[in-house]
């Protein structure tokens, strides 16, 4: 069953000659106006499916998602061209610097292998993906910190992307900076070199491209989640846009 | 019932309605032609597109936009596909979709990259591979408006087999002094080709094109590359940005890699 | 929501509709001066990101977003800080 906002807007346009309409846009406005929820029975299209897994088991797949065997590319903006040897890493509070790895400093990190599920927002699904890289955990204690200085990080990435996620979700093995994906470098489409990786949330928090991990005592909204996304984006409770 | 006054942009709002495949035409191996019946399709502009929706059974659904190829004045709505290899919907529209089969359209949109006949004056196109598809909604819309003024189109595609709807932009030609259809064939000619056979460039644009002083208008649509490179050129030739327009076309970063 | 836009387009003709519900006047042909950079362009001509989470539209010159937009079942959302003004 889908439930589709409808537009509750009326839509003119003016094509009458009439003189140009100068809109000033000032820092930071927003404008956001509610459409009304409906239910759609669309024509099914004979014939057409998504391309499906064999096996789908479904107490593996959230609601509302598809398995897919490929592998999307979802970008905000251009693909980093990222060269290694100028490659770092932070882990930030405030204006002091918590720790900093060159690549080389990453690489000779303590490895961890995982494989997992990952969920996008836009209803793809894949099962039984393998990365390696940093957990979580392991640089908050090569950083010399014994607990996380506060509640909530904000990641940094080249190009600009941001997003924020409570550190109770990165602790406990749950998030990682990842660098190989099935055994091979992250390919700078999907985030390579290095990306965050938090699969148990919508892939989106899963930050391509990742620099810098800030730490925050109040969160704050990144790229998506000010612009409609959910905040915390729990694919399991199909959180997926504000107000879900 | 067709919209043909260039000031007359539907404004009833976007809403899904059911297409139905009426005819399919074949045009190069990788190409087709889907012709499309609408019952309250309310007219458009060459240049505009549509967004289509396919539903598959489990309720999975996926969602693509592609130009309008015919003109206003046609009955049928055509949109013209090119399979792309290890797409999720082009596959379908090329491998599976059969006459009388539906699917969810709505449009007519965009009021950027549109050209009608009330807009005077010399006509420049430029197009790759399907970026044909709008350029020729206007072409036809052209011809079947009668009007005489200057067009020239200048057509990139791999080879004469991709040349989409080589015929029939051969037969306008023909039938009007006042249209050039220049091709150029990037990766493989015909035996005694002398037409170009290299991508777009400045140099080709300068001898091909129609003069900044005649000041015509310009639409570019194709790849990333292609659209960009030529507006870039065209502006280095003297031809003020605000007459091109343009629309790149490709697979988006949604497809399954 | 599969506002899975595209198949085949690249910059802001894609996200029509979906300013379509935001803008009374037709967006993708107004012009839209970068805030960044200072260059103006069409919105149609704008190059196109993240469909089909949203469109985020960004200078040819610099790169930089000039418009970011998102339809939600909870709503529509728009941000134009990039962009130093818009003209219909």
């Amino acid at each position: 069953m889908w439930l589709w906002a409808r537009d509750a807007c009326a839509v003119r346009r003016n094509h009458d000659g009439s003189t140009g309409v100068w809109v000033i846009v000032t820092f930071g406005s927003r404008s956001r106006c509610k459409g009304t929820t409906s239910m759609d029975s669309p024509p099914i299209s004979r014939g057409f499916r998504s391309k499906q897994q064999e096996q789908t088991p479904q107490n593996r797949l959230p609601p509302g998602q598809y398995v897919t065997a490929g592998f999307p590319v979802l970008s905000a903006g251009p693909t980093p061209q990222i060269k290694v040897q100028e490659w770092t890493f932070a882990l930030q509070l405030g204006g002091t610097l918590l720790g900093k790895w060159s690549w080389a400093e990453f690489e000779s990190l303590h490895q961890t292998t995982i494989k997992t599920d990952i969920h996008c927002v836009t209803k793809w699904s894949k099962f039984d993906t393998t990365w390696q890289g940093v957990t979580f955990d392991d640089l908050l204690k090569v950083a010399g910190l014994a607990e996380p200085p506060a509640p909530y990080i904000m990641a940094h990435c080249d190009g600009g992307y941001t997003t924020n996620l409570p550190v109770a979700d990165l602790v406990g093995g749950q998030g990682m900076i990842a660098t190989r994906y099935e055994g091979l470098p992250i390919l700078p489409a999907h985030g390579g070199p290095a990306r965050l990786l938090v699969p148990h949330l919508y892939f989106w928090k899963s930050a391509k491209w990742v620099r810098r991990v800030r730490f925050m005592d109040k969160d704050e909204h990144g790229f998506w989640e000010s612009l409609g996304y959910h905040n915390y984006g729990d694919p399991w409770k199909e959180q997926r846009y504000d107000g879900d | 019932m067709t919209g043909t006054e260039a000031a007359a942009v539907p404004t009833r709002r976007l809403e899904w309605q059911p297409a139905e495949v009426r005819k399919i035409v074949v045009e190069t191996f990788r190409v087709k032609s889907l012709l499309l019946h609408i019952p309250d399709w309310q007219g458009h502009l060459p240049g505009q597109h549509v967004d289509i929706r396919l539903t598959g059974e489990d309720g999975y659904q996926a969602q693509r936009s592609y130009s309008i190829a015919s003109p206003p004045e046609d009955e049928l709505l055509t949109l013209t596909v090119e399979r792309v290899d290890n797409g999720e919907v082009s596959p379908y529209l090329i491998d599976d979709l059969r006459l009388g089969d539906q699917f969810e359209l709505r449009g007519p949109i965009g009021g950027y990259f549109v050209w009608t006949v009330a807009m005077r004056g010399p006509l420049c196109l430029i197009a790759g591979g399907s970026g044909i598809a709008p350029l020729a909604a206007m072409l036809r819309h052209r011809e079947r408006r009668n009007v005489r003024a200057t067009a020239l189109l200048l057509y990139s595609s791999r080879s004469l087999e991709d040349i989409i709807y080589r015929e029939e932009l051969d037969a306008m030609a023909r039938r009007d002094p006042n249209l050039r259809v220049i091709n150029t064939l990037t990766r493989k000619q015909p035996e005694g080709w002398t037409g170009y056979r290299r991508r777009i460039d400045k140099a080709m644009l300068a001898e091909a094109c129609v003069p900044p002083e005649q000041n015509p208008k310009i639409y570019i649509c194709g790849s990333t590359p292609l659209v960009e490179d030529a507006s870039r050129f065209l502006v280095e030739l003297g031809h003020s940005p605000l007459t091109i327009k343009t629309e790149r076309f490709g697979p988006t970063g949604g497809l399954a890699s | 929501m599969t506002e899975n836009g595209s198949g085949l387009f690249l910059d802001g003709n894609a996200a029509a509709s979906l300013l379509q519900k935001i803008f009374v006047l037709d967006a993708t042909a107004a012009q839209i001066q970068c805030e960044a950079c200072g260059s103006t362009g069409a919105v149609g001509s704008l190059r196109l990101y993240a469909a089909p989470m949203g469109a985020i539209l960004r200078c040819t010159n610099c790169d930089g977003i000039l418009l970011r937009a998102a339809h939600t079942p909870h709503g529509r959302w728009l941000e134009m800080k990039g962009a130093r003004c818009l003209r219909f």
